[in-house]
């Protein structure tokens, strides 16, 4: 075993190439992914991501919507408009798809169009249905998403359909598309339970013979559908839930490129965000993802995480402005309703708060040990701490010297705040209590104690 | 100031802080050991020895001091003869 002596430096190492602080950590690859893939190995380059054009699409409005009360036209025109400023003019969130089923769907998407915004694009989602398709007509839509679902447990069980009829009902929907000059994006549903070799590589191969002489704009796209949250990351995992191997044939046996390859996850395993990103390493230029993860059961893979991925992947925020998704969390809660868990990464009430005296001294000292990122510049939410029994007098010397916004040598010592923290501590040993001491107590403590300086704050 | 002085202070602020008699408390005692001072007890010591001097201490410096002699040496140094 080779032996490492210590190297007791002078200075910190703080892997500041990988760890900015200014931007989220970086995600730094050192070697090729191989892969297995019929008997034969596959190598992936994953530092490819930065150079290939991966984005971000939409489903806020779609499968978002499946999964809770309509939103109102003026709240979807107001999150489009959100959505916007968030991807930044690069595009990086590049097409959101609206329902085209009902006179308020269409009104809403004219309301959006009618912005002016570049991105994200506008699209549809139908079924497969010719009857359906007059919707995309007459929003004269460039792009629409079709339910194409490729599983048996969806053509035999729920469509009550041989293979062959589901194919050719599927496919007479997409030449309806291109006779119109639409591009179609066919959904394949279920994809992670369905028959490779059997269904799923036949009919996309289809699909590209039908395109292979149209022009760019109108070249079939295919969003893979991991419909139960089947698909794995792994490498070496068997189809039809591998995920590499999955883009691999997609690529490889169906001649589909990676700018018309599209992920759509499901949380039903709590591996809705890291499937998302495998796709992006292993070929696929498109994650589909919904606000906060909003979707159908256990959601889709959650926008802001991927905006996020998207900057630790390139190194770079490439126009986006990460700022938004704290708008957007606040116009939810406000405006929507919505319940976003405490604890929820980057945007949840509590996602870099501590509660935890030991974790409240280190703040103190250096944001950086217990902060994830610049969290004050890149989102606006500064680094917090709740006020417990457990938070010590550096979580109140910290809390005390934020809501008076006292900074570097201004700051009050803990020795100035022990009879904050002799008050708090009374509440937990003498009064019983059992709760969280909110901003409110502490402002009163703060009027009481620090008179002068909470008068200032209050000016 | 004259050590013994500032010894007389800080033995007077530490007994009435931890309440112990003057008498018991030792320059060897160590606050959180022999004298059972929790932490925020230790930080409401060295705000009363604050008070007590009048003096606004650097906290990490200040909350290094173990022992009832150390803290006696600790402002002998602050505030000379």
């Amino acid at each position: 075993m080779k032996e490492y002596p210590l190297k007791d430096i002078p200075e910190p190492n703080l892997l500041k190439d990988i760890f900015p602080y200014s931007l989220p950590p970086l995600i730094k690859f050192e070697a090729p992914i191989k892969e297995m893939i019929d008997g034969k190995e596959i190598v992936f380059d994953p530092t490819e991501v930065l150079s290939r054009d991966i984005h971000i699409t939409d489903t806020t409005f779609r499968d978002g919507q499946q999964a809770r009360p309509p939103y109102q036209k003026e709240q979807m025109v107001k999150i489009y408009e959100m959505l916007s400023r968030l991807g930044g003019p690069n595009g990086v969130i590049r097409q959101t798809e609206f329902f085209l089923y009902t006179q308020n769907d269409r009104d809403t998407l004219d309301a959006c169009r009618n912005l002016g915004l570049r991105y994200p694009e506008i699209t549809g989602w139908i079924r497969a249905s010719i009857a359906d398709f007059r919707f995309v007509k007459e929003m004269q839509l460039k792009e629409t998403g079709m339910l194409t679902s490729c599983s048996d447990y969806h053509i035999f069980h729920k469509q009550k359909q041989t293979r062959q009829q589901a194919m050719d009902q599927y496919i007479e929907v997409v030449e309806a598309a291109l006779e119109n000059g639409i591009r179609p994006r066919c959904h394949l549903e279920d994809v992670t339970r369905a028959d490779m070799d059997g269904f799923v590589i036949p009919f996309v191969q289809r699909l590209e013979r039908l395109t292979e002489n149209q022009p760019d704009h109108l070249k079939v796209k295919i969003r893979l559908c991991d419909t139960m949250g089947f698909g794995l990351s792994y490498p070496n995992v068997a189809l039809p839930r591998s995920i590499p191997k999955l883009i691999y044939r997609m690529k490889e046996d169906c001649g589909v490129s990676s700018d018309r390859l599209e992920w759509h996850g499901h949380n039903d395993f709590h591996k809705v965000h890291i499937n998302g990103s495998t796709a992006w390493l292993y070929g696929i230029n498109a994650l589909n993802a919904t606000l906060f993860g909003f979707g159908e059961r256990t959601g889709n893979p959650p926008m802001e995480s991927a905006v996020i991925e998207y900057v630790s992947l390139k190194g770079d925020l490439n126009g986006v402005d990460l700022s938004v998704i704290t708008e957007l969390a606040q116009y939810y809660e406000k405006e929507i309703g919505a319940n976003v868990p405490s604890n929820y990464p980057f945007v949840g009430k509590d996602f870099n708060t501590t509660r935890a005296g030991i974790h409240a001294g280190g703040l103190r000292r250096d944001e950086e040990i217990y902060n994830i990122f610049d969290t004050t510049a890149l989102l606006n939410r500064p680094p917090k701490v709740a006020i417990t029994d457990k938070s010590g007098t550096d979580g109140v010397a910290m809390w005390v010297n934020n809501f008076l916004g006292l900074t570097e040598k201004d700051q009050l010592t803990v020795m100035k705040v022990a009879k904050v923290q002799r008050w708090v501590m009374d509440q937990y040993e003498k009064e019983g209590r059992l709760t969280s001491i909110s901003d409110k107590e502490m402002e009163e403590q703060v009027a009481k104690f620090f008179p002068d300086l909470y008068a200032k704050v209050k000016k | 100031m004259k050590r013994e002085e500032i010894a007389e202070r800080v033995i007077k602020v530490t007994a009435r802080e931890l309440k112990k008699s003057p008498e018991e408390i030792k320059e060897s005692d160590r606050f959180s050991y022999e004298l059972g001072a929790d932490s925020l007890k230790s930080i409401e010591l060295v705000a009363a020895f604050e008070e007590e001097f009048d003096l606004d201490l650097d906290e990490d410096e200040a909350l290094k001091i173990q022992t009832v002699g150390s803290a006696i040496d600790f402002f002998a140094e602050l505030l000379p003869e």
